[in-house]
């Protein structure tokens, strides 16, 4: 490139760039330097030191909100890393309607999480369509108490995290699934392997990497859960607020005209050093596993 | 390494863009703005979702002051309930708040509590002896002279119930529960009839720290600045819901439900006994047509001696207004007597000033309607009310409360802990 062209990919990226400093990068900055004040929605604030992170860490919230998020990524990262997959390789298969079922399993990713939220809500509800089959079913006795139960609230709201995110990490894996040679399937029947034993041997390894990455993608999401949490527990995050996410919390204490905004950016840095580090050590035990 | 030095400008300007956005200075105005005492010029006023049911009555008084008042313009902002929080946050950081606001008590606070709105006791003196005491003292702040708001429509909760519902339990159904005592005894016989309703659901978040007002427990100190409400009193009451929940008189998803799951469960004839504003006996009917049939209404439920709730919609005049002194009469001039009156009629709500309040309207059940009887059971109930939810109440300090009491109710905590906790935990928050 002649020299007086070197500003033409500035020039080209300049939009881009102006976008990124003035929604990401800047607000960003803008957060950590307000985690170290007193801000409030209305009143301004002054610097005071690390005292936002002192009150978080004798916050019971903030603890009880990273446990059920750190909860919530080891229970729905690996059901996201795995059924997905088994999705893909059931609708892979080129028989008739398969287009049909494969935009049925895709079809919650599109849907509104307030609205899949509200008919899970329905769904789960003491007299809901869950506990009425339940007890069709004489596997209980009395309705399950899954929107006043903490632990069973938070474990219907991963079961929604996951339903709805089936379609999409599917898309992702037929997409992979597409990479892995056929020729080895077809050599392994010949050798008398089973359906099981292709997916083991050929399948995974075949899939590997796109694994990685949807591990990556559904801790992220997993670590900003708060839409299922909200609707479905109508707002309060199930009895005194005990399956409350991060996220929930953050918003609780930011929102509002009384929003402690200082506050609320110190528990923000604290997500995202959380995520940064999760991904960083996932990254890291992926690679040391690949060198093996 | 060249690149370097672009580098570190970059980043130093992203810094520099960061510290100068990071909002420390104060986003409400103090500023007492330069108007003239002419009546004139071009207003904004904002109201709390009333498009699209009331916009012929807006548009209306709208006109009419405009008409009254050559020379002036009111460009009315209808603001939809949820949201509206950030919506008002926003306005008040960007100092473009509207010259005529309409609020209620708690969202109000905050904002005067950074000095945001003219004192009407300074600015229009003589004013307050026009309106309800109950109402106007809503939009005084603990510790603060003066009185910062219009008060404008009120609502008056009554006790909707089942009259078919009352009948199948063998309870008399004109004979409706007007104390707490009686509330929850027929609740527990309503539950208790064998049939597919239960008698009431708590929808804590509405109605329990005025629960606990109704039943004269001190919620703050005089100050404002510390909660009480841990009171043997409110320990009793909070073991009564306990017992209720655990019993079943509540349905089993309530504990964690809001106001607008219990309006559902009365419409879906899911309870029996519906405290609420009168206003949604009209929601009822439009919704469940059997059931506001059968429905009946009855007082308020208070304790022996306690106080009736007002709930209290207000228009206030920012100090940042450049036209305060148009704003402060298009507000008096849409709270006057004729114009709450004219309101009045349209929907079940009630007027804030004692002139139109005295209207034989609001005395008149003649017709036999429930909706006429509501009117006037609120209306008698209206003179001596209060607004009995501490303006502090914020969203917080509720789901600490809130949260609390569903854990009593669970039975994690005792009343005692569950109200020790939750008074300390407000306290800490307030206290910031």
């Amino acid at each position: 490139m002649k020299a007086q062209y070197k500003w033409l990919p500035w020039l080209f990226l300049t939009p881009a760039l102006i976008i990124a400093l003035v929604f990401t990068i800047g607000p960003f900055l803008n957060t950590i330097v307000l985690s170290f004040t007193n801000s409030t929605t209305l009143g301004g604030g002054t610097f005071n030191g690390i005292q936002n992170y002192l009150d978080l860490a004798n916050s019971p919230q903030f603890w009880i909100s990273t446990r059920n998020t750190l909860l919530y990524v080891a229970v729905v990262v690996p059901l996201l890393m795995v059924l997905p997959l088994l999705l893909a390789v059931l609708v892979e298969r080129n028989i008739p309607l398969i287009g049909f079922f494969r935009s049925v399993f895709y079809s919650p990713v599109v849907a509104s999480m307030v609205v899949v939220g509200l008919i899970w809500s329905w769904l789960l509800s003491s007299d809901g369509a869950v506990n009425g089959l339940l007890e069709a079913l004489h596997i209980i006795q009395k309705p399950l108490p899954f929107l006043t139960d903490t632990t069973l609230l938070l474990l219907s709201c991963m079961l929604v995290t996951v339903w709805k995110g089936l379609g999409y990490y599917m898309v992702i894996y037929l997409a992979a699934l597409g990479n892995v040679p056929k020729e080895l399937h077809e050599a392994a029947q010949v050798d008398g392997a089973g359906s099981g034993r292709r997916l083991w041997s050929i399948t995974l390894p075949g899939v590997r990497p796109t694994m990685l990455l949807v591990g990556l993608l559904g801790s992220i999401a997993a670590m900003k859960v708060f839409a299922e949490i909200f609707v479905i527990s109508s707002g309060t995050a199930g009895p005194g607020g005990q399956a409350r996410s991060l996220v929930y919390t953050i918003r609780e204490v930011g929102l509002g005209l009384s929003g402690e905004i200082g506050y609320a950016s110190a528990m923000s840095l604290a997500l995202f050093i959380l995520t940064i580090g999760f991904s960083i050590l996932y990254l890291r035990s992926q690679r040391t596993d690949q060198l093996r | 390494m060249k690149k370097l030095p672009t580098i570190g400008f970059a980043l130093a300007g992203v810094v520099a863009i960061g510290l100068t956005g990071c909002g420390l200075g104060s986003g409400t105005s103090t500023d007492s703005g330069s108007s003239s005492d002419e009546i004139t010029g071009e207003i904004t006023f904002s109201t709390l979702q009333l498009k699209p049911t009331f916009t012929d009555y807006i548009e209306g008084v709208i006109d009419d002051f405009e008409t009254a008042n050559p020379g002036t313009a009111v460009k009315w902002i209808d603001v939809p309930f949820d949201g509206a929080q950030e919506k008002i946050s926003t306005d008040a950081q960007a100092g473009t708040l509207p010259d005529v606001i309409n609020l209620n008590p708690n969202f109000a606070q905050p904002l005067e509590a950074q000095g945001a709105f003219v004192n009407l006791d300074d600015a229009m003196p003589g004013l307050s002896s026009k309106f309800v005491t109950g109402a106007w003292d809503a939009f005084q702040v603990p510790g603060e002279d003066g009185s910062f708001g219009f008060p404008w429509y009120l609502s008056s909760e009554v006790t909707m119930y089942n009259s078919s519902m009352f009948e199948t339990a063998g309870l008399d159904p004109n004979s409706p529960p007007a104390t707490y005592d009686e509330l929850f005894a027929d609740a527990r016989t309503l539950a208790g009839a064998g049939a597919d309703f239960t008698g009431m659901h708590p929808a804590l978040e509405n109605r329990f720290i005025t629960d606990l007002g109704r039943m004269g427990v001190p919620l703050m100190n005089k100050a404002g600045t510390e909660w009480t409400f841990n009171t043997p009193d409110a320990e009793a009451y909070v073991a009564e819901l306990a017992d209720l929940y655990q019993s079943g008189v509540f349905p089993p998803d309530s504990l964690t439900q809001d106001h607008a799951k219990e309006t559902e469960a009365y419409q879906a004839g899911q309870i029996a006994l519906f405290p609420s504003g009168a206003n949604f006996l009209t929601i009822i009917e439009e919704n469940a047509p059997d059931i506001a049939k059968a429905t009946n209404v009855g007082p308020q439920i208070t304790s022996e001696g306690g106080p009736t709730n007002v709930s209290v919609m207000g228009l206030l005049v920012p100090k940042s207004s450049e036209n305060k002194a148009t704003a402060l009469a298009f507000a008096e001039y849409i709270t006057n007597a004729e114009n709450q009156l004219a309101f009045s009629k349209i929907v079940t709500i009630f007027p804030s000033v004692t002139e139109a309040l005295a209207d034989p309207y609001f005395m008149d059940d003649s017709d036999g309607t429930v909706e006429s009887k509501a009117r006037r059971i609120a209306a008698e109930q209206l003179p001596d009310a209060e607004n009995i939810v501490p303006v502090q109440f914020d969203d917080r300090i509720k789901a600490i409360v809130i949260g609390k009491v569903q854990l009593a109710m669970k039975g994690d905590l005792t009343p005692a802990e569950a109200l020790d906790q939750a008074v300390e935990e407000a306290n800490a928050v307030t206290a910031k």
